[in-house]
């Protein structure tokens, strides 16, 4: 190793603690992930080498992985645009000079805060319908409308949990719009109200395109959200009623542990990370441009 | 000056080389469980070490979901502690090959006839799993207990009613409790220990012993009593005789606040529901056990219900083979089930012991006292059965079925076919 060739390449000593450390926590993790979803593993005694059976067996022949993915898709599009919507109408309201708007901001904000784990205990005894919250009500007022099997009935369970993760996460999203909008130059909006331009027309033509930087990073962090929800699934539902509100995160952990199927568990993982993988990709290259662009 | 520096090196040298040969003297058991909680573990260790004060016990326990992560990393990274709680069947099938053989244990604490020692179950159920021809005992059982139902005495005094022994009694005694707000059968059957649990009840009810059969394939579980089984489960929700929402709510901790509030007439459980007696500032009902007696599980198909009743292990224990120091490990289990450390444990109520014998220093009353000797003297006896099942894949399955049957996404013989499939 000459002097020379230590200059020619000193960029490699500076990029060496990042290459390190990105090779140990990331890139090592998921080949090894990769490496034993191709076995019939439990995690601790010989693993057996079954190649790609663990991917075609999800793929063809499982019920719970299609119910993941069909709930991740639900989740998705069902927490992040419903938060978004609420979230700007509520900063639009608080950022308009209304009485006592910063404890309102508080208020508000509060669940993103509170744990996961303690949201799911306290809205599984508002759910219950027997003692719950919703069904004393009902018992005491005659609304017996109020008394259903909210996570019960696999036909909404998964309904009623996006709604406690819509619930605890509109705050936040007001709280970006609470800043994004008072970051709005104002001599813009006052230029289209002096042009005639009435409220829902500012809003419509000015204040959400210039909003688009805050509407990118909650899509962002609303996927990752989707991608690592198990806190509040796992203390509302556990995953079921029979799979129904299963999430991907979920059935790995379920997997892995009490079935006791590793390989199985890394194979969903591979898959988990590769639909991380091909929704980052998307969001920098497709959304992330027409957003910098603008239409 | 210098003299006094020196001096100071000289004292920390000597410190330093000492202090390994101390420590070797010290002789720690590291111990991990999710059972028994921490305050009656901390409980077993002083008593324990009143007598065995050269032994140090590092306890850490963690809930049940926790604990299974943390035993995998460790067993991984080959840093097992010392001693580690189990339960019978598949998880001690998976660490068995990290486990020591206990019987030499066992023989030279309690003699060549250890095992009559034992309530039957509890030794049958430390080797469910076992291949063939491998007899050895990979974890010792410190609690066993039965399942069975329990009635709350309060609203049963006032409605002025029996437990019920059939299922048309049962079903009148779910209309007059629905009709007054109480729950007639309290059950989290979001939890799906509880649904199995009931299943395991009413399959016995059927044919006892078919499904350890159908476990090790000679019987189907799509044949028609476990289809019989199932369709009583599917009337449980149907007929009222469960609470409405019951699929969507927990055991534990949801299931149970609303029996120790007495808004539930009945509730299926085990004899472990006798630690509430023990807890902290407990509810009127809970205050030594005052509010609730144990009954059999109806004989809902009419078909003459079975004398026995299911049961099994509660928690049992195993030495690791990456012990340091095995011997002090057989010290400790030893004691935590027959000695101080276990009398400290039962004075909890925390379950039964699976060593025969052992009584709680006292009672809070006559009926908790009743309901001690009804559990030890004559149920626990007359166990044959297990509540467990062999194959996680089996159980998860069985526990999937249940859950689809009762939110009527499948029929009982789909939902059996299902666990069929999955004993393949």
């Amino acid at each position: 190793m000459t002097r020379k060739w230590l200059i020619d390449n000193q960029g490699l000593f500076f990029m060496a603690p990042a290459m390190i450390l990105f090779v140990v926590f990331v890139l090592y993790p998921i080949l090894y992930i990769f490496n034993a979803s191709m076995y019939d593993w439990d995690g601790i005694n010989q693993a057996i080498y079954v190649g790609v059976q663990n991917y075609i067996e999800m793929f063809t022949d499982d019920r719970s992985f299609a119910l993941s993915i069909r709930n991740s898709i639900y989740w998705t599009f069902l927490t992040i645009f419903p938060q978004m919507f609420l979230g700007f109408i509520l900063a639009y309201i608080l950022t308009s000079g209304v009485p006592l708007q910063n404890a309102f901001r508080v208020i508000f904000f509060m669940p993103a805060i509170i744990s996961p784990v303690v949201l799911g205990i306290i809205w599984q005894r508002i759910y219950a319908p027997f003692g719950g919250l919703l069904a004393d009500l009902a018992w005491e007022t005659g609304a017996r409308f109020l008394m259903q099997p909210y996570l019960s009935d696999p036909k909404i369970a998964i309904f009623s949990t996006i709604f406690v993760n819509v619930w605890q996460w509109t705050g936040f999203s007001m709280l970006m719009y609470v800043a994004g909008l008072q970051g709005l130059p104002g001599e813009v909006l006052s230029a289209a109200q002096v042009d005639g331009a009435g409220a829902l027309q500012r809003i419509r033509y000015i204040v959400v395109p210039m909003l688009r930087h805050v509407h990118l990073t909650l899509i962002l962090l609303g996927v990752i959200g989707t991608l690592q929800t198990f806190a509040l699934v796992y203390m509302l539902t556990k995953g079921g009623p029979n799979h129904a509100t299963e999430m991907l995160p979920t059935y790995i952990f379920l997997k892995a542990f009490p079935l006791q199927s590793m390989g199985y568990a890394s194979a969903v993982a591979v898959v988990l990370l590769v639909i991380a993988l091909g929704a980052s990709i998307f969001q920098v290259s497709v959304l992330g441009s027409r957003f910098t662009i603008g239409n | 000056m210098y003299r006094r520096i020196t001096l100071a090196v000289l004292l920390l040298l000597i410190l330093a080389l000492t202090a390994p040969v101390l420590a070797q003297d010290e002789v720690v058991v590291r111990f991990r469980s999710w059972s028994p909680v921490i305050a009656t573990t901390e409980a077993m260790i002083e008593a324990f070490n009143a007598e065995n004060p050269d032994i140090t016990i590092e306890p850490d326990i963690t809930n049940y979901p926790e604990y299974l992560v943390d035993l995998q990393t460790m067993a991984a990274g080959g840093s097992l502690p010392d001693l580690i709680g189990l339960e019978p069947g598949a998880l001690t099938q998976q660490y068995r090959d990290h486990l020591m053989p206990l019987q030499d244990c066992a023989v030279a604490t309690w003699g060549e006839d250890w095992e009559d020692q034992f309530f039957p179950v509890g030794i049958e159920q430390a080797r469910l799993g076992n291949p063939e021809g491998d007899d050895n005992i990979y974890g010792l059982p410190v609690l066993v207990q039965t399942i069975n139902m329990w009635y709350t005495v309060p609203i049963f005094e006032e409605a002025g009613v029996e437990p019920p022994t059939t299922y048309d009694e049962l079903k009148e005694l779910a209309d007059m409790f629905n009709a007054q707000g109480i729950a007639p059968v309290m059950i989290g059957a979001g939890d799906g220990w509880i649904r199995r649990d009931v299943y395991m009840q009413l399959i016995h009810n059927i044919a006892p012993g078919l499904i350890y059969e159908a476990e090790d394939g000679m019987a189907s579980f799509a044949d028609e009593p476990f289809v019989e089984a199932m369709t009583w489960w599917k009337r449980l929700f149907d007929d009222g005789i469960f609470q409405m929402g019951a699929l969507g709510m927990t055991h534990y901790p949801a299931a149970v606040e609303q029996i120790q509030g007495g808004r539930a007439a009945m509730f299926p459980m085990g004899a472990w529901w006798q630690q509430q007696a023990a807890n902290p500032n407990p509810p009127p009902l809970d205050q030594n056990l005052a509010g609730y007696a144990p009954f059999k599980f109806p004989d809902v198909t009419g078909m003459g219900a079975p004398e026995d009743l299911l049961g099994g292990i509660d928690v049992m224990l195993g030495v690791t083979r990456d012990s340091a120091n095995p011997d002090a490990a057989c010290k400790v289990i030893t004691d935590w089930i027959s000695g101080a450390g276990a009398q400290a444990l039962i004075n909890t109520y925390n379950d039964l012991p699976a060593y025969i014998g052992l009584r709680p220093a006292s009672f809070g009353s006559e009926n908790q006292e009743a309901v001690w000797d009804l559990f030890t003297e004559e149920w626990l006896a007359s166990v044959q059965y297990a509540r467990q099942l062999k194959s996680p894949d089996v159980k998860q399955a069985l526990e999937d079925a249940l859950a689809g049957v009762a939110a009527g996404e499948m029929t009982p013989a789909e939902g059996m076919q299902l666990v069929q499939d999955a004993n393949m």
